[in-house]
């Protein structure tokens, strides 16, 4: 009974992978209509206008897109800059170390990722901030392709670090104990 | 390498080559190893033909009452000497007497810190051996916060290790390392029983005192059967046990590096994937404008 419902399980996820992909690559694609936009605060400056959120008619209404109730993505846009931040499946204890590991490494190197946000949203794993200047250097299309890959890459890479740290305690209890005699 | 030596690799290379020496050289080393123990490595008064070395061990003054300075006179015999100030073991060797065998003296040499913890795996043994148990259970400090707790019985011998974990995502790490060594019993039937439990101490630890608790102390009990502890296969056990705490913190931290290598390597492919979003015009352009100015 039991391998029957991780089964089930495994093909419901697989089944909803797709359209959980789809729906937010064709979300990015819409909010990633950026133009360069002034501040209508204070004279001559240009801030993004999806972290101040202090002009409403600038800004768009949130998405989010969730898979379970555990994976979730939220799209924020503006008229000149769009906030994505995505919640990563974290299945148990190590998950979460290992999630929150590799997350940390990357925001750390935020200023070489260019749209990484060095602090995730409340309730998030991690947050991309895409403005107009990264519009304008870098081709929309690549960008979302970037996104999306990220997405998936993350999820094999946990998974991936989780069964070489299970299959390292395994050899290194079996190398110890074998030694009795 | 997966499992670690039982003696210390600096005393055994630095005996080896004084003791081998064609001429008697001068030696001043000062070595540490796991578990709180420093070594020093001297020519007494400035006479190169004899060298001494002097160690001190956290673990020492637990030992004393185990019979560590009995063992160590059979081990060590006339190299046994009175302790430096300062110390708590010294051995003393005259280059012009060593027997032939250099490098087996070496080698017994760079043993001290296993042999003194074999003073008290020894006496347990034997009391499991002759199975008339005491209801005392050792204590042995070895580490800042963490001790190992020996007692046996008719029919074995408990030893459980205490150990803090001071970065939490060791805790957990930890848990995955410990659980594979509580299922590995099922493969290799001749292993010795591992438990773990966190937090809490055992049972039989009720009533001892100083025992630490924690979410972050995680205890660890081997039970050792009379086939671990009998004479011929006693010396492999101790080998193995007495390092156990290092072992276990050693790969726990060779994992974490792995963990962070990956990281890395994964971090610069998806800075590659999206340096793909830029357009490649831009870099043409550069070069035409490079070239002109």
């Amino acid at each position: 009974f039991f391998s029957f419902s991780r089964l089930f399980e495994d093909l419901t996820m697989a089944a909803t992978l797709k359209p959980y992909l789809n729906a937010v690559r064709t979300t990015l694609e819409a909010a990633m209509c950026l133009e360069n936009f002034y501040s209508q605060r204070v004279e001559r400056h240009l801030k993004p206008e999806v972290e101040i959120r202090s002009s409403k008619e600038v800004l768009f209404a949130p998405l989010e897109i969730c898979r379970n109730d555990r994976e979730k993505v939220l799209i924020e846009g503006s008229i000149n800059s769009l906030r994505m931040s995505i919640a990563i499946k974290q299945a148990d204890e190590i998950e979460k170390i290992l999630c929150h590991k590799f997350m940390r490494f990357m925001m750390m190197r935020a200023e070489n990722f260019f749209i990484l946000r060095r602090k995730p949203l409340e309730g998030y794993d991690i947050s991309f901030l895409i403005t107009n200047y990264h519009t304008e250097q870098m081709y929309k299309h690549k960008l979302i392709d970037f996104i999306m890959e990220f997405m998936t890459e993350i999820d094999k890479e946990i998974s991936e670090m989780k069964l070489c740290l299970n299959g390292r305690g395994r050899v290194c209890a079996v190398e110890y104990l074998k030694m009795f005699n | 390498m997966i499992l670690l030596e039982e003696n210390n690799l600096v005393i055994f290379e630095t005996l080896k080559a004084k003791f081998s020496a064609a001429k008697p050289e001068s030696v001043a080393v000062v070595a540490i190893d796991f578990d709180g123990v420093k070594y020093n490595i001297t020519n007494p008064g400035q006479d190169k033909g004899v060298i001494t070395l002097s160690a001190s061990m956290r673990i020492y003054s637990d030992l004393v009452a185990h019979g560590v300075v009995e063992l160590l006179k059979r081990e060590y015999g006339d190299y046994l000497v009175e302790p430096e100030d300062g110390y708590d073991v010294t051995l003393r060797y005259e280059l012009a007497s060593l027997p032939e065998d250099k490098e087996a003296v070496a080698k017994k040499a760079s043993l001290l810190k296993r042999n003194c913890f074999a003073a008290v795996f020894e006496k347990y043994f034997k009391m499991q051996e002759e199975e008339s148990p005491s209801s005392e259970m050792a204590t042995v400090h070895y580490h800042e916060e963490e001790a190992m707790y020996i007692a046996a019985q008719s029919d074995r011998v408990t030893i459980i290790f205490s150990t803090v974990f001071k970065d939490p995502d060791d805790v957990i790490i930890g848990k995955v390392f410990l659980q594979e060594f509580k299922d590995a019993r099922k493969a290799h039937q001749q292993a010795p029983q591992v438990l773990f439990s966190y937090g809490e101490a055992p049972r039989e630890l009720a009533g001892v005192k100083g025992v630490l608790s924690g979410d972050n102390v995680g205890f660890v009990t081997f039970v050792l059967f009379p086939r671990h502890t009998n004479p011929a296969n006693r010396e492999n056990t101790i080998n193995l046990i007495h390092q156990f705490r290092t072992y276990l913190h050693y790969h726990i931290k060779c994992s974490k590096a792995y963990l962070h290598q990956r990281m890395r390597s994964k971090t610069s492919t998806f800075l590659k994937v999206l340096n793909r979003a830029k357009p490649e015009a831009m870099t043409d352009k550069d070069k035409k404008f490079g070239k002109r100015g």
